[in-house]
This record gives C-alpha cells, sequence and structure tokens, in this order.
C-alpha cells in the first residue's frame, strides 16, 4: 500500500520501502525519521528526492486521518462536537447527517461525554482522544497516530487500540515507543539513522532488539514465567 | 522537609479534586485516568494553580521546580546554546549528558520533540532543586531516554520528586505511590508493600503479581527478579 523509493529528505534516507495494509507500528530512538516519515505519508511534507506513493497515489491524494503527537495542535474549534463536525462539514456531508455521525463515533470512543466541553478544558489524554474521534469520523483510507498513546493511560489506550483492531481504515500506521503496543501491531518498522532498520512482523524486528530496552516488557516477562 | 496538601480542592466548572497528604523526602509515583487531574494538581503543588479551598505548606523548601508535559512551554533561548546557559549549566557537558554534541547553533525549537524533552529534562534535573514535580516526563521519549532519566532520578539529586505519569514500561524505583481515583488522591503506601494496592499498575507487574511473584519495587528489572527468585 505505501512504497517509497530511493527517499531523501532532511535526515530520512530510504532506498526501498513496502508497507502492507493493516496496522503497522513505526519504532525508533528519538531524531531517528519516525515523524519526519509519517510526515512525507500524510503529505504534510513533499519529499526532496525520490517517491512515496500510497495505493499507487501521491500522499496528498490519499484520505489521510492524522494525530500528531503535540495535543493542543489537534484541535482547532471550539467545543468538542465543533471539532469532530469540522471534517465532516468540510467534506460537505448533509447536515442533518453530521450530529448523528458525530454521536457515533464519540461513542465507538466512548467519549461521549465530552461532547459538549470546550476544547481548551479538556486534558492533554482528552484531547488526543477527541482528535482521534475526529479523524475516524472521515473514514480515512491511511489513519496515522504519532505517538498517541504517550499521553494516554492503560485504559484509555487499550480503547484506542480496540478501535485499531476493528480495522477503521485499511492502513494504520501507529508511532509508538510503548513496545508492547508495537508487539501487538501486524507488523514493525524500526527506524535508526533515518533509514528503515528492520521491518517485519514483530517476532522478526523484535529478535533483533532482545539485549535492549526496546524489546516489550511483557514479553520480557513471559520469559522468566 | 516536606510538601503538605491539607484538605485540597481543586476544581474547573462543575470538576473536582480533593487532595490530603505528605510528601515527604523520596521519589513519589502518582498516577490515575486521562482527565482524573494529574496535570492539576500538579500544578497546584508546584503553586501556579489556585485551590478553590484548602492550602498547600512547604517545609523546608526553599528552591521548587515543575517540569510541564509538553516542553516547549519551557523553552526560553533561541538557540540551544542560549537555552542550557539560561538554566546556568555548561553548554559541551550538558550537550554530551543530551547526546545533542555539536548541535549548540541550532533553534531550540528546531529539535524534535523527543530531543527538546531530552534538553529540558538533562538541564532541569541537572539543577539544584529541593523538589522537583514532574508531569509525565517520560511522554515523547524513547526507552533508552525513560531508563536514563530514571536512573537520573533514581540518584536523589533532589530531595523530593513527584512524578505524575501513566507510563507502563519504563519507571523509576519509587518509594511511595499515590492513585487518582473517584475525585480524590489517594495514598497507597510505601513500596513495596503498597505494590498490590497499586490498580494502574503497569501490566508487568500486575502479570508478576498474578504468578505470586513478590517485586521489591515497580521497576521492570523488580519484576522479572522477583519471577526469576521464585523459579531459582
Amino acid at each position: 500500500m505505501i512504497h517509497a523509493q530511493n527517499l531523501h529528505h532532511r535526515s530520512l534516507e530510504i532506498k526501498s520501502l513496502h508497507i502492507e495494509p493493516g496496522h503497522t507500528a513505526i519504532i525508533g530512538k528519538n531524531g531517528s525519521g519516525k515523524t519526519t516519515f509519517l510526515k512525507l505519508c500524510a503529505g504534510i511534507e513533499l519529499p526532496h528526492h525520490g517517491t512515496l506513493t500510497i495505493s499507487g497515489r501521491e500522499p496528498r491524494a490519499v484520505h489521510t486521518g492524522w494525530v500528531g503527537e503535540v495535543p493542543d495542535n489537534n484541535l482547532v474549534f471550539r467545543t468538542v462536537a465543533d471539532e469532530v463536525a469540522s471534517g465532516l462539514r468540510f467534506q460537505r456531508t448533509p447536515a442533518d447527517a453530521i450530529g448523528p455521525a458525530v454521536s457515533a463515533v464519540l461513542s465507538e470512543m466512548e467519549i461521549l461525554h465530552l461532547c459538549s466541553r470546550t476544547s481548551h478544558t479538556l486534558s492533554g489524554g482528552e484531547t488526543v482522544m477527541v482528535a482521534c474521534a475526529a479523524a475516524l469520523a472521515l473514514s480515512p483510507e491511511l489513519l496515522i497516530l504519532d505517538e498517541t498513546d504517550t499521553h494516554l493511560d492503560r485504559n484509555a489506550a487499550g480503547k484506542l487500540e480496540t478501535i485499531i483492531r476493528r480495522r477503521p481504515a485499511p492502513c494504520i500506521l501507529q508511532c509508538t515507543q510503548d513496545m508492547d503496543t508495537a508487539a501487538r501491531a501486524d507488523r514493525v518498522v524500526y527506524f535508526a539513522g533515518g533509514r528503515p532498520l528492520y521491518v517485519g512482523t514483530p517476532d522478526e524486528v523484535f529478535s533483533h532488539l532482545s539485549e535492549t530496552e526496546m524489546y516489550p516488557s511483557l514479553w520480557r516477562i513471559a520469559g522468566c514465567i | 522537609m516536606h510538601l503538605k496538601a491539607e484538605q485540597l480542592s481543586l476544581s474547573h466548572g462543575e470538576w473536582t479534586l480533593s487532595a490530603d497528604g505528605v510528601f515527604g523526602q523520596g521519589v513519589h509515583l502518582v498516577t490515575g485516568p486521562v482527565g482524573s487531574g494529574k496535570t492539576t494538581l500538579a500544578s497546584a503543588l508546584a503553586g501556579i494553580f489556585e485551590p478553590a479551598s484548602g492550602r498547600i505548606t512547604h517545609e523546608g523548601i526553599s528552591r521548587l521546580s515543575l517540569s510541564m508535559q509538553f516542553p516547549e512551554y519551557h523553552v526560553t533561548g533561541f538557540l540551544v546554546k542560549d537555552e542550557i546557559r539560561s538554566w546556568h549549566l555548561p553548554v559541551t557537558e550538558t550537550l554530551q549528558k543530551t547526546g545533542l554534541t555539536g548541535r549548540q547553533d541550532r533553534k531550540t525549537l528546531t529539535l524534535s520533540r523527543g530531543e527538546l524533552k531530552r534538553l529540558h529534562l538533562t538541564c532541569l534535573l541537572g539543577s539544584p532543586w529541593d523538589a522537583v514535580i514532574l508531569d509525565e516526563p517520560f511522554a515523547g521519549l524513547d526507552c533508552m531516554e525513560k531508563r536514563r532519566v530514571c536512573t537520573a532520578i533514581e540518584e536523589k539529586t533532589h530531595p523530593i520528586t513527584i512524578i505524575f505519569t501513566h507510563e507502563q514500561a519504563v519507571l523509576p524505583a519509587a518509594d511511595v505511590i499515590w492513585e487518582i481515583e473517584g475525585n480524590a488522591l489517594v495514598c497507597r503506601g510505601r513500596v513495596p508493600e503498597a505494590i498490590p494496592a497499586w490498580k494502574g499498575a503497569p501490566q508487568y507487574l500486575t502479570r508478576a503479581l498474578e504468578e505470586g511473584a513478590r517485586p521489591e519495587n515497580i521497576r521492570l528489572q523488580d519484576a522479572t527478579e522477583a519471577l526469576c527468585r521464585m523459579h531459582a
């Protein structure tokens, strides 16, 4: 679905990378190029050299949902209901269909109680959940989550993961620093020094990282039982 | 030396949080669900959020610092070297500790979010405080950096450290565990006795407890060591 060839952009250098549809976890140290890669996939930035296509199209031609790493930057509108409705309005969804669609996605995320709250009164975690709801309301082809789970407690992160497992988008790229979450994805891409060093199933990728802090904690515990 | 919350009530509109307790010397870990008021309580303890009622007293604390969740809020220096100097710290040594050697002339806000958080925490933890309050210090950090921050906290350079977090994988050894539950701050007690009562414990810890292990502290290595002792 995502194909990068001879890509050079800022610190990123990708000779060839192919990512199948499904849930892909993007992992790596700070500054390894993860967010830069996600920005290219979302069409937020254009590559200096090389090509990146999604289902054979330019990223900007693809219907993408983006939830960034700074929660405050994700919300623009005054209330939660307006925030989630905004994308639907831009899509020219009929007015009488917007309210039910907003309620449906907020219910799915189990945050319907936040519907009338003003955005600036939300906590960091609540902001992330609302931003995810706004992205999902648009039924994106590609959903990008950039370290969104860093602001969520275990229950909220679990809810988000449950929703991801329902496959709300054909392709989900989730950048995470929670290796237990990454271990449950369909596949993992490990970035180091701007390059995708290891690509494969969680078993394949984490077999290279078993002596590091990046090895999933639950796998470490399972190894002791 | 301690930081005390006395019949504290914090409110935002209809939402309220009550807190009563003493944060003595050591490492305190405060956890709670999304929206439970961790950041509000951290701000109140640091004196930048006005409580609706009750009071906060600082006994023997003359230098207190709050690390906010978003490192951008702390930036005052245009260049990385300016930012480090604003903390009265040596530039070269601090860059080395942060893993940013050679980037002293980079614009501070062009660092990646993780790099900025690293820089901020290195500066903050490298300065002499009686008490530090850290709001989500691990957010945005990779696993290696989280471990480095944990090591710095465990050195106990600062007599009182209060950590507000929902980190689930890399945690420092702690002395006291607190949780926000049902709009109130609850003290679960001292570690290790508090561990079984800790509802927000990371999964690796609950998994080890389920197996009958009794970890001496809350780190992953404490859980694995306890399991290994059982099977030895």
